[in-house]
């Protein structure tokens, strides 16, 4: 998919399109003076063009630090700066493409009129948002019917998919989305991932916050995973989802064999005459490979086992619970 | 100039399909159908009737001197209820611009937070005075038809009821922006426009008060809060071409206005959303 952009706006040259410096936001509740660290510290960084994803259970601060960078929460202490520009100042949030989580859109407009107004409001002038608007509905997958109705008629799904339209109005060059295929069917979800492809080829900084693990693993680089308000990991899918071990499969293998495997192997299940034996290091799957080879079992397969972005997830939850 | 027009255009976009334009307008349509109603069957048709009936000409000044009067009084009824309806139609209008998941929005563009406020403030002011021009132009013509007098002064009394209404309209925002909440800027601007008159017979209040430190908290707050009652006064003389004694309920309340104002868009820049 080829997605067009009107033009190309280079930010200075940082080298992060996100670079947040010992970020923390503290509120304060009214009478009681009783302080929540919504955001502890958070010190991040995000390379320009790179896909990063933005993960942890509800309530740890993912929301409150995303506020932050677009500037709708001021900092307690700390920096965020985007391009190299601190967010406080306007013309920092130019480059920004925005899609909130629970956005409430107004209802009076039709899809059409709400690019325009979002889009004057990014200093498009009225051609180019003429120009924009029709090619960025169509791509987003809103018919020729809904450019002009009202948003109040859109299903969940449609909202989505002008909310994303939304915040590539002005063709940005980082763009922030919380939940973007959030109320979306999945033939929705593969389009805005065609999309979101298309414009990370182009160089753009995609800032995923999402509870869609799957979706975040198949589509990010980096992440991080957020749990009361601090970093409990963070680093790119490979390096998180990898090097948990080696697993050996194979059928008809005998008692004393499997005894014997089962002893070395981290793990090892037998499930329908299939055995399944992990084990820590290669060495050792070599071991039992030629063990297994030496008593003529077959080996149906051997892979490095990878672990899902999801089992890292709970496993830094439950560590940091 | 981009933004601040898309700010504007779509504060009256909200308000048409708010059917809050459309209210105000029917409103200032029906207000003006009553005046043609009024002075056609009552007040100058009357006025020239008995003139006709005792075979007398009336001297034009009398003449002018009872329309400036009649003017003078549907300016007032104008005035008030214009200001009334106006805080109506404009609380809803500030108010849904905080709603969570809007504002949000609003915020991640390129746009201070100032100037986001600023042009709503615009917008709104711009949606009110839209029909406080059409309902004082209207009325005027009507009598201008209907008498020939043509004095500017009626005109420009549309002015004085803006400005008031821009005064109020500072409230509804500081309201807004502290608390999100139309029901309670709507309490708030109507407990200023019924108090503000009540300050304005200070000197009989005083009068009555016997301490001096509660005299003084009338003269406080008299001289603090706008001063609707005493342009509503300023407006009645301007028809009635008679000389203004002093422009302080003017600059004072336009000060109040200010004060509010810049308060709100403060509190509006160091807000967490």
């Amino acid at each position: 998919m080829r997605f067009d952009r009107p033009s190309v706006i280079l930010y200075t040259v940082s080298e992060f399109a996100i670079e947040t410096e010992d970020l923390t936001k503290v509120f304060t509740s009214g009478w009681s003076k009783r302080e929540l660290r919504a955001v502890d510290r958070i010190s991040l960084r995000v390379r320009r063009g790179s896909t990063y994803g933005l993960l942890g259970p509800n309530g740890a601060g993912k929301t409150t630090f995303v506020k932050m960078l677009l500037s709708c929460a001021h900092p307690t202490s700390g920096t965020a700066r985007v391009f190299g520009q601190d967010t406080k100042r306007p013309a920092a949030r130019r480059p920004i493409g925005y899609l909130p989580e629970n956005h409430r859109f107004p209802t009076y407009m039709t899809g059409w009129g709400m690019l325009d107004f979002y889009g004057a409001l990014s200093g498009m002038d009225s051609a180019s948002r003429k120009r924009r608007i029709p090619e960025l509905l169509n791509q987003v997958g809103l018919d020729e019917r809904a450019h002009h109705l009202r948003l109040g008629k859109y299903s969940k799904g449609m909202l989505q998919r002008v909310g994303l339209a939304q915040a590539l109005m002005h063709a940005p060059q980082l763009l922030v989305l919380d939940e973007p295929s959030d109320g979306v069917d999945p033939v929705g979800r593969k389009q805005i991932r065609d999309v979101l492809t298309a414009l990370e080829s182009q160089g753009v900084t995609i800032f995923l916050n999402s509870h869609l693990l799957a979706e975040v693993e198949l589509f990010c680089q980096e992440v991080a995973i957020i749990q009361r308000g601090k970093v409990a990991l963070s680093g790119t899918v490979q390096e998180l989802t990898s090097g948990s071990g080696y697993r050996v499969e194979s059928m008809g293998v005998p008692e004393g064999i499997r005894t014997e495997i089962a002893a070395r192997a981290r793990h090892c299940t037998v499930t329908a005459g299939l055995l399944q034996a992990t084990f820590e290091t290669c060495e050792e799957a070599n071991v039992a490979v030629d063990l297994l080879r030496s008593k003529k079992c077959d080996i149906e397969s051997l892979s490095r086992v990878r672990s899902t972005l999801e089992e890292v997830f709970m496993k830094t939850v439950e560590v940091h619970q | 100039m981009i933004a601040t027009i898309a700010l504007i255009k779509d504060t009256f976009r909200e308000a048409f399909a708010r059917r809050i334009f459309w209210g105000f307008f029917g409103c200032c349509t029906l207000l003006l159908l009553f005046l043609m109603f009024i002075l056609r069957i009552d007040v100058v048709a009357g006025a020239l009737a008995t003139i006709s009936i005792f075979g007398n000409t009336l001297p034009t000044t009398n003449v002018q001197n009872l329309v400036q009067q009649t003017q003078s009084v549907i300016a007032m009824i104008l005035y008030f209820a214009g200001m009334a309806l106006s805080v109506f139609a404009s609380a809803g209008l500030v108010a849904a611009m905080f709603e969570p998941g809007r504002i949000e929005l609003l915020l991640s563009k390129p746009v201070s937070r100032i100037h986001l406020l600023l042009g709503r403030y615009v917008g709104n002011l711009l949606v009110v005075a839209a029909n406080i021009v059409y309902l004082v132009a209207g009325s005027w013509i009507i009598f201008g038809i209907k008498t020939e007098i043509w004095g500017t002064g009626f005109l420009v009394s549309s002015l004085f009821t803006i400005f008031i209404f821009g005064v109020l309209l500072a409230v509804i925002v500081l309201v807004g922006v502290l608390w999100d909440s139309a029901a309670v800027a709507i309490m708030v601007t109507f407990a200023i426009m019924i108090v503000t008159p009540i300050l304005a017979q200070k000197t009989t209040i005083e009068r009555l008060l016997s301490t001096e430190w509660s005299r003084d908290v009338v003269r406080v707050l008299y001289y603090v809060l706008p001063k609707t009652s005493d342009v509503a006064v300023m407006i009645r003389h301007l028809i009635l071409n008679q000389p203004i004694d002093s422009w302080m309920p003017v600059w004072s309340t336009a000060l109040f206005g200010i004060v509010v104002l810049g308060f709100g868009l403060w509190r509006f820049n160091r807000r967490t959303f």
